[in-house]
């Protein structure tokens, strides 16, 4: 079964695939490191921070691994580079 | 204990495009029961890995931002319990030298609480609130005419995006 979320690029990552912003279809359920994999395969560029990179599913970070995402119509994502605030 | 009426404890979260003010933000945090406000203001320096920064721009995940700022306020309300108001205005955009892109009050009784918790407050900003700040430095060279001393070229500005030390996944 798929889902579609919302994703958000921020900082590196949004020079990188040059969108801000977009809709994608995916798993609606699937390791966060599958989640980064779709997102590559549609950037291939993005590859550039792996390792240098989380995600935001619901505004909560998400480590790159083994851990199971659960994804309904709507949610929100967000590629997280690494942090820069204060 | 600060118990007047409609003047619960104060949690305040800005983000803005506009100049941040001290004053306000002071403002924003003092009670007549708290002996102390504590504040920290973060501004531009005008150096970089060597280099003359010439701005730093701003970037945030905004509601997110938000939500990681309330759990760190409510981290800093369970390990200091006497600490009244919190709160925190962040600029985003284009942050000129000198100028403050983030500052941080807290009013407390008396001033150990507040002390500790602004830099706790800070330290954790740094650690886990979705900002970023891409730093644009002048990238400058020299060349030698003749027996005339040195000239100054300036190349193109680079850019690049911040990493905090605090990040985790930097």
């Amino acid at each position: 079964m798929t889902t579609e979320v919302t994703v958000l690029y921020f900082a590196k990552s949004a020079e990188l695939t040059g969108v801000k912003s977009e809709t994608v279809r995916v798993p609606s359920s699937l390791t966060s490191f599958e989640l980064w994999g779709s997102l590559v395969q549609a950037h291939p560029k993005l590859s550039e921070i792996l390792g240098q990179v989380v995600l935001a599913v619901r505004q909560e970070y998400v480590t790159l691994g083994d851990q199971c995402v659960s994804l309904q119509n709507g949610d929100e994502v967000a590629v997280i580079p690494p942090l820069s605030g204060g | 204990m600060c118990e007047e009426v409609g003047d619960g404890p104060r949690d305040l979260v800005k983000l803005t495009y506009d100049k941040l003010s001290t004053e306000e933000v002071s403002e924003a945090v003092t009670c007549p029961s708290c002996g102390a406000i504590s504040i920290f203001i973060g501004t531009t320096r005008n150096n970089f890995q060597g280099k003359k920064v010439l701005r730093l721009e701003y970037e945030a995940y905004e509601p997110m931002a938000q939500s990681e700022l309330r759990k760190i306020y409510g981290d800093i309300r369970r390990r200091w319990p006497t600490v009244r108001h919190i709160c925190v205005h962040h600029r985003l955009g284009v942050v000129p030298v000198t100028e403050a892109s983030v500052i941080i009050a807290v009013s407390s009784p008396h001033r150990e609480d507040a002390l500790q918790a602004v830099h706790y407050c800070i330290d954790t900003l740094k650690a886990s609130v979705p900002i970023w700040k891409k730093v644009g430095t002048q990238n400058k060279r020299y060349f030698q005419l003749g027996g005339y001393g040195k000239s100054e070229i300036y190349d193109t500005d680079e850019c690049c995006w911040k990493q905090n030390k605090e990040c985790e996944w930097a």
